[in-house]
């Protein structure tokens, strides 16, 4: 699918996060999803395993999963009512079987997600899962491994989950990186694995845009599963690692309702992309209050002030890191001090390292418009409705005449 | 007999085996992934590699990020403070020993058919990693570290926030694996042994007997042992070299193959425990699975000992200005010395090469020379070589790049 066609077809409008869709409209998908799960209960699981026993051995109390219930039920951007449907549908998630491949990759969104940690009762979710194919983490190894992929496409044709982690080497990189006995290539890999599934979710930066191995010069020619396959629903998680709670709501929803959730432009759910960094920021009132850290360790430093200017990407970036946070939301980039790095934008590798000064660096704005901005340019219309951080910015006045130009104000 | 095992590890791993009589004659490892980061590098901004290299590998980006500091460090002629390199320490530990305890129940544990509590493995990987991420934002992949210094300026809440979970993870693992104590093993350790002896696989997998590391730090001095002596390591005297039908690098010493990980660093260290177990198997399979365990509970230790020790009222950061330039440098990661090479001209970098562990450990034969890999494999019994080879630790998306 081309990016640019994509991102055509979407209004700047289309891209905002509406939260509140009526109550005709929630109504209506309150049946729909009563529906759904009704007919997954019908349904055989594919693991027989009973979630509410499973809570009950881990010391989780009924109260705490409803608990964590309302939490994802308001993450995924639902009303309150929906969160008996929610719990109900973390408890039928070994209907749905999942298979997980990777490609180009370092693993460290399996390392992330499956591993590692989420928040507690999304990681024994998780656990419950139907993952049918996990590369890395299936005992069997080599042609072994190989049935048995071969095995769970055929049971579950047209109803798995295809997660897809790493990039698709397309240029000169194309018959360097194979897979397996049969000596694959990872796009006719992933190509035969797409065309079986009910939909793909792109997991992390290089399975959604190319990530590492697309930064210039790209020796491999590497680019994201959306320019790969074009006849399946895609649901992009970019970040590096991308954060397990947005993997969890993704499959969440689509127990839930069937379908994928909500996307943007860049095909990423709304839910968890519809806002940037900055605006849920911890250290936002700094910025707001014109408070930087002007050197790294400086006293700016030691009080936790904003990192705008030591080049923080949190105002151009969507994702919800400053919400969500990471390894049992114990902390987050910008709570170690530094600058969020905009690992979840297309390109950032080449656009957003962090060095770069800030002023001079041509940003592409994403997702609601595809223009290429400075950042300084994308401060005055975007950042800040008070605008008192912008004001005292050190390079505010040197670029105020742009501000009257300024078609995003 | 031609055997073709396909790894499916980080990545995936080719490991092509003749048997003759059920014993393995000759051995060939192949990567087939690559991403060609070292050419991604060329041309940017000496910065911009502390935002790429973690990228190298979910597994050890902690490592990668850190080796790319201290050598772009080294060539400004920089040495950080002590609270800088015991907040490095801290975190680049954390994630030697989530490593550690994955591969020896996820790996080695499965492998061998052995049950193990998954619950207090997961909540020991989960703790680690938030004692980790209270000074690196987040695991894998954080970006906290950078020449000069680190962007996090814990407080004592936070230290002792930091306490509380080693101590707990410490009190989990003594409970999992009992003590290190040879003559006297008990829960995890006994099961592991005891499955070892059932299979016969004590003695398996010996191979040169040669160790090095090149990484310096509080927990071990850059050093090599070679025919039982031990010697100083230079780093120039590494050499890379291609190999057929791989996308990965053979590295040796000196034209000589040497091992690299917990096994060399442990011994190097002289640590009882590993030395009794090097007496009575050499480095075979035992030898080497024990000493990566063995160094959770010393790694830990370390963490504790930091967190007590650490100085929180030093600076964080020292400005400090790259100049153009060669150098190289070498750190320790899970599977042993990552070394990181820059070559900065004009601003820009000219040249970077990087060498990771699973190189040294599973580099093929060369100009006569036996490799460390082929020596552990050759004469094995055929239905060991997937023990033996794993015992390494081994990591295709480091090695490839």
């Amino acid at each position: 699918m081309n990016r640019e066609h994509l991102r055509s077809l979407f209004t700047a409008k289309s891209a905002r996060v509406d939260t509140n869709k009526g109550e005709a409209y929630y109504k209506n998908l309150y049946e729909r999803c009563r529906a759904r799960l009704d007919e997954l209960k019908k349904i055989t699981p594919l693991r027989n395993i009973d979630i509410a026993q499973v809570l009950e051995d881990e010391g989780i109390s009924r109260r705490d999963f409803l608990k964590w219930a309302s939490a994802t039920t308001a993450m995924l951007m639902l009303p309150a009512s929906f969160t008996p449907l929610v719990a109900e549908a973390a408890e039928l998630m070994n209907r749905v079987p999942v298979i997980w491949i990777e490609l180009q990759d370092c693993a460290g969104n399996s390392e992330a997600f499956i591993r590692a940690d989420g928040p507690k009762v999304d990681e024994i979710i998780l656990e419950i899962i139907s993952l049918e194919f996990h590369e890395t983490l299936m005992a069997p190894a080599g042609h072994q491994a190989e049935a048995q992929l071969e095995d769970a496409v055929n049971n579950f044709k047209g109803k798995y989950l295809l997660f897809v982690e790493g990039a698709i080497p397309v240029g000169r990189g194309r018959e360097w990186c194979t897979i397996g006995a049969s000596g694959e290539t990872f796009e006719e890999h992933l190509k035969k694995l797409a065309n079986d599934a009910a939909a793909i979710v792109a997991v992390g930066t290089c399975a959604t845009f190319g990530g590492v191995p697309a930064a210039a010069p790209n020796p491999t020619g590497a680019v994201g599963v959306m320019d790969v396959v074009n006849n399946k629903p895609i649901i992009n998680i970019p970040a590096c690692p991308a954060n397990p709670a947005n993997i969890v709501g993704v499959i969440l929803h689509y127990v839930l309702t069937g379908q994928i959730p909500e996307l943007d432009s860049l095909l990423r759910p709304k839910f968890a992309f519809g806002y940037r960094i900055h605006d849920n920021c911890e250290r936002r009132a700094h910025f707001d209050a014109g408070e930087f850290v002007e050197e790294w360790g400086d006293e700016g430093a030691q009080n936790n002030f904003c990192l705008y200017k030591m080049g923080c990407k949190g105002p151009m970036t969507f994702n919800n890191c400053s919400i969500v946070r990471y390894n049992e939301s114990v902390n987050w980039p910008i709570g170690a001090g530094h600058g969020c790095i905009g690992c979840s934008e297309p390109g950032f590798w080449d656009k957003y390292a962090y060095e770069r000064p800030m002023a001079d660096a041509n940003i592409k704005m994403a997702p609601n418009g595809g223009v290429e901005k400075s950042v300084d340019q994308f401060g005055l219309g975007l950042l800040t409705a008070a605008g008192v951080g912008i004001a005292i910015h050190a390079v505010a006045s040197a670029v105020a005449g742009k501000k009257s130009e300024g078609e995003e104000a | 007999m031609k055997i073709e095992l396909i790894e499916k590890i980080e990545g995936e791993a080719f490991l092509d085996v003749s048997c003759r009589q059920g014993k393995v004659r000759d051995a060939y490892v192949r990567f087939p992934h690559y991403r060609g980061i070292e050419k991604i590098l060329v041309g940017r901004d000496p910065l911009d590699a502390l935002v790429i290299n973690p990228r190298v590998c979910g597994i050890c980006g902690h490592a990668h990020l850190q080796a790319t500091v201290r050598t772009l460090e080294k060539l400004a002629g920089f040495e950080p403070n002590e609270k800088v390199k015991k907040i490095r320490e801290i975190t680049r530990f954390c994630e030697m020993v989530q490593n550690h305890i994955k591969w020896f129940y996820l790996v080695v544990f499965d492998r061998l058919g052995l049950t193990y509590d998954f619950r207090t493995v997961h909540v020991m990987i989960q703790k680690i990693n938030m004692l980790a991420a209270i000074f690196s934002g987040q695991w894998p992949h954080s970006s906290y570290a950078l020449p000069g210094g680190v962007t996090c300026d814990p407080s004592q809440l936070e230290i002792l926030q930091a306490k509380r979970l080693v101590q707990s993870v410490r009190e989990h693992f003594v409970l999992l694996v009992g003590a290190f104590d040879i003559k006297n093993l008990s829960k995890d350790l006994k099961r592991l042994y005891d499955r070892l002896e059932e299979r016969d696989l004590l003695y398996t997998g010996k191979s040169l007997d040669r160790f090095i590391t090149f990484g310096s730090d509080s927990y071990v001095q850059s050093s090599k042992i070679l025919h039982g002596k031990v010697r100083p390591a230079k780093l120039h005297n590494i050499r890379e070299f291609g190999q057929e039908k791989s996308h990965a690098k053979g590295v040796t010493y000196k034209g000589k193959f040497y091992e690299t990980g917990p096994l060399a660093r442990t011994m190097l260290r002289g640590d009882l425990f590993v030395k009794q177990l090097h007496r009575r198997y050499k480095d075979s399979i035992t030898t080497r699975i024990f000493a990566r365990i063995y160094e959770v509970g010393t790694l830990l230790k370390k963490i504790d000992e930091h967190l007590r020790t650490i100085d929180i009222s030093e600076p964080s950061y020292t400005p400090l200005e790259i100049p153009d330039g060669e150098t190289m440098s070498a750190i320790e990661a899970a599977r042993g010395s990552l070394i990181h090479k820059v070559c900065i001209e004009k601003g820009k970098i000219a040249e970077y090469v990087i060498i990771t562990p699973t190189q040294w450990n599973l580099s093929n034969a060369k100009n006569g020379e036996s490799s460390i890999i082929k020596k552990a494999l050759i004469g094995a019994q055929c239905e060991a070589t997937d023990i033996i080879f794993r015992s390494f630790d081994i990591c295709s998306v480091c090695t490839t790049h």
